[in-house]
């Protein structure tokens, strides 16, 4: 028998038109922590799907403690013992904790001996212990959709260890974590493979791996590259093999040159559907060749302050001033016109129409104006030349161009759509919201070279960010926001990472005050 | 054996159906044939000849010789007299494909087209202008009420967002008993106990038009109707309000973030919806029929959702269904006299090529995952 728990040989998946891995081995050793690093469509995912029972491989063969299985299903894998913490959690949000725990596998109690109803007093003490022995307190009766993200994680981690998971498969599991979060996680990890506890890693965060993983399998376009040793790479070597060329990490940004005022922002307060408070008297400004970072936690007014401004939402008390003009009871087209350019967080439902074609989604926000129409009649050939040069200038790649519905396209193309007509606008002010989110490094890059360059075209941009790492290189000025309330703004140089972490988790400045 | 036998059909219907670009037309072919097919087998279950009952269905409707015609009678009338049916049917499709478009469902196109036939009826129908002026007023005026009705709703959705389809079926209720209270207490004939006629100046349908030896029906609503999907098409697809319907009715969030007026575009949608509903009510109870039978509402409004549903949501679409759905309604009482096939028979195919084509969608799904699997 060999030492490893989990071996993959020669894995092949296809899906149409794509090769999602070809021929791909990988082998993990018990108690080892695995990461798996690439890009987006790399084949990560796809692969771990496979190992559990989502997808069934074209070809290849998988051996879980040297036994060749043929794993069909994810209760297959569950019976196997492995688990899976999906980038989505697959929680139901009006249950409990425990309730969600427990489902597929509850604890039966029989009243009377005949009627059959779950021991959820039974349940509530079991995951209380489970939670105390891995250092995952959670409160078991609390409903999901009361608590926050760090916490609904725990719970998909405490439902695969009930279920007694061996191999615990993590996809992107900081995606949605504030740095001490990831802080506390890495530390839980770290401790279940002390426990003796197998974990694989899909991450495209090359710093996490550097911190917990023992080795480290390089994926790129479906190609296993290489398996390395972590403790003896550095990380410059990974993200070169990842990306498949040479990747400047630092973002070349030259000093800052502000002109006169773009935006300014008085005691804005905005209210969710629910009447409640979402943002609290904000007030900020920005200045054209000025990047301002909106920092927090997701969840925190960010996208509603974004919204406000554009126009979205009607903020119930403050002001909006665009470029010296009061624009609070501007419509939305009117914003738009007087200069505001908006990525919105969701691509799919918001920033295009998803059944669109992409030259009609180029043109979204101008179709109306000449030349693309003229006295109400759309002119289809403008569209098109459009299409051409946006796709070209920005480099947007999909199947059909012009004529491709976006839906079918990567969320990698779907957003440099959108930025490329947000940024053609020419717009005076350009509100980016989470551009990055679930990028890879190659898009990341791309985009981050473009709020550079709209930047040094002496417009104002303002950047609401949940990456410390986007903050902290992209800054010129930092707004930390914290339960809707701005905490704390100061000029980029002055801040530290960790220092922006702790006002994000709404303790900032303690220190100073005591 | 059983999955061999399966992945021929597979195989099958993935040569017909699986090719992406073609799915849009292929998928409604399909699912036609798989219904005329289902009535194949119920009308041989009954006893009767199938091929001769659909053989039938295509002379009831003039486009295959019947064995002997009645005097002045011949196919040019039996298709003369097919439009005359057809043209109702036209606009009613255009009515719920246009709110369609905007992600609106209009149940309420029979409705409207009692409301704008009823009152073209007794403001026109009943009055003694000349026939040029009588006929234009008349569709003016079906326009108008339909648009009405539709933009209330549309105007309820934005407002209160009172949803559309709830609406509709109350305002359907509505109009045919406050109608038909009218009809029976001023303007009921004793003897048919309908609406009394309306005069030929204001009929929309020139009825026993003596051309050569033959007395037909010519129905002026069917040039109406080829501008009418003419000007639909363009409207969609050539328009700043199209394009502005068409965002609204694929994302209304991404619309209102394009900086589209959602409401402002949904009323517009909705009384384009209503006045085509009206020119249908107008060409059918000023056209196709002469007067209106009280209490009760007509089922053209209801077919048209899965006539613009089985022509693919476009206007080119709908002539095939609606010529389709036309047929089979149109010649069933042939069928019925000729093969004694009940006329129900025929509501029932159209029954089930409307269940299938809502099911489209699944279908299309379906072949894909097989594609996918193969």
């Amino acid at each position: 028998m060999s030492d490893y728990i989990i071996e993959m040989n020669h894995i092949t998946k296809r899906f149409p038109g794509i090769v999602a891995n070809d021929d791909v081995s990988i082998q993990v050793k018990k108690g080892e922590i695995y990461a798996l690093l690439g890009e987006n469509g790399a084949g990560k995912s796809t692969l771990m799907s496979m190992l559990f029972g989502m997808y069934e491989p074209d070809e290849g063969e998988i051996i879980i403690r040297g036994e060749k299985v043929k794993i069909q299903s994810p209760n297959h894998a569950t019976k196997l013992n492995i688990g899976m913490v999906h980038q989505h959690f697959k929680l139901v949000s009006n249950y409990t904790i425990a309730e969600n725990i427990i489902l597929g596998m509850e604890p039966i109690k029989k009243t009377l001996g005949l009627f059959k109803s779950v021991d959820i007093k039974k349940a509530n003490e079991d995951i209380l212990a489970l939670s105390r022995k891995f250092g995952l307190e959670v409160d078991p009766t609390k409903v999901i959709e009361q608590v926050n993200v760090s916490m609904q994680q725990r719970v998909e981690i405490l439902k695969m260890l009930y279920r007694e998971a061996e191999i615990l498969i993590f996809d992107e599991p900081t995606a949605v974590l504030t740095p001490q979060e990831i802080e506390f996680l890495l530390e839980i990890i770290r401790s279940l493979r002390d426990d003796g506890k197998t974990i694989i890693l899909i991450t495209h965060k090359l710093e996490e791996i550097k911190k917990i993983a023992d080795r480290c399998a390089i994926l790129c376009r479906g190609k296993l590259i290489d398996v390395l040793d972590v403790a003896t790479t550095d990380t410059k070597t990974m993200a070169n093999l990842m990306v498949g060329r040479e990747v400047s990490f630092t973002v070349d940004k030259p000093e800052p040159q502000y002109g006169k005022e773009v935006l300014r922002v008085e005691h804005l307060t905005v209210c969710n559907e629910d009447k409640y408070e979402v943002v609290k008297d904000v007030s900020f400004s920005v200045r054209e060749g000025e990047i301002f970072v909106v920092a927090g936690v997701s969840g925190n007014g960010q996208i509603e302050l974004a919204d406000a401004i554009a126009g979205l939402i009607k903020p119930t008390r403050g002001t909006v001033t665009l470029n010296g003009a009061d624009i609070t009871s501007y419509s939305i087209r009117k914003r738009n016109l007087a200069g505001i350019s908006y990525i919105p967080e969701d691509r799919h439902n918001v920033g295009l129409v998803m059944d669109f074609t992409l030259s009609d989604n180029l043109a979204l926000k101008n179709y109306f104006e000449e030349p693309f129409s003229r006295k109400g009649v759309i002119k289809t050939d403008e569209f098109t030349t459009y299409g051409d040069k946006l796709i070209d200038k920005y480099d947007i790649r999909s199947s059909q161009g012009n004529d491709t519905i976006v839906r079918s396209m990567s969320g990698g193309n779907q957003q440099k759509a959108i930025i490329a007509r947000e940024i053609e606008l020419g717009s005076s002010l350009t509100i980016f919201v989470q551009p990055t989110r679930g990028l890879d490094i190659g898009a990341i890059e791309n985009i981050h070279k473009q709020i550079i360059g709209e930047r040094s075209k002496g417009k104002a941009i303002l950047l609401i960010s949940l990456e410390l790492d986007e903050v902290m290189n992209l800054a010129d000025t930092i707004g930390v926001i914290y339960n809707g309330e701005i905490q704390k703004i100061a000029d980029a140089r002055e801040l530290t990472p960790s220092q922006v972490g702790e006002f994000m988790m709404g303790v900032g400045g303690r220190h100073e005050k005591e | 054996m059983k999955k061999n036998k399966n992945n021929i059909i597979h195989k099958l219907t993935l040569q017909t159906i699986g090719h992406e670009k073609r799915q849009q037309y292929m998928i409604p072919v399909f699912t036609i044939v798989l219904s005329l097919i289902f009535g194949l087998i119920v009308i041989a279950l009954l006893g009767s000849n199938p091929f001769k009952a659909y053989y039938n269905l295509l002379q009831g409707s003039g486009l295959a010789p019947k064995a002997s015609y009645a005097g002045h009678k011949g196919m040019i009338t039996d298709f003369t007299s097919f439009l005359n049916a057809l043209t109702p049917m036209l606009f009613a499709a255009l009515a719920v494909l246009i709110a369609l478009k905007a992600g609106l469902f209009n149940i309420g196109v029979s409705g409207q087209m009692l409301a704008a036939g009823f009152t073209a009826t007794i403001l026109i129908g009943y009055s003694d202008l000349p026939a040029v002026v009588a006929k234009p007023l008349a569709v003016l005026i079906g326009f108008a009420v339909g648009a009405l009705a539709g933009a209330l709703v549309g105007w309820l959705k934005h407002r209160f967002n009172i949803n559309e389809v709830v609406s509709t079926i109350m305002f359907n209720y509505i109009f045919q008993y406050v109608i038909s209270f009218l009809i029976n207490t001023f303007y009921v004939d004793p003897v048919s106990r309908q609406s009394k006629n309306v005069g030929a100046a204001g009929r929309l349908t020139l009825v026993d038009v003596v051309i050569g030896d033959y007395k037909m029906d010519i129905p002026l609503g069917i040039l109406l109707a080829t501008v009418g999907i003419a000007v639909t098409a363009f409207l969609l697809n050539k328009t700043i309000l199209g394009f502005e319907i068409k965002a609204v009715g694929s994302s209304t969030r991404a619309a209102e973030y394009a900086g589209i007026r959602v409401g402002r575009t949904r009323v517009l949608a909705m009384m384009l919806s209503g006045g085509f509903a009206g020119l249908s009510g107008v060409t059918y109870y000023m056209g196709y029929f002469a007067s209106i039978q009280p209490k009760v509402l007509v089922s053209t409004g209801y077919d048209a959702i899965a006539v613009a549903l089985l022509g693919n949501s476009s206007p080119i679409g709908i002539i095939f269904s609606s010529f389709l759905i036309t047929v089979i309604s149109k010649g069933s009482t042939y069928m019925n006299s000729a093969s004694g096939v009940q006329a129900e028979i025929a509501s029932a195919i159209t029954g089930i090529i409307l269940l299938f084509s809502a099911c489209g969608a699944y279908v299309k799904y379906k072949v894909n995952r097989w594609k996918e699997d193969n």
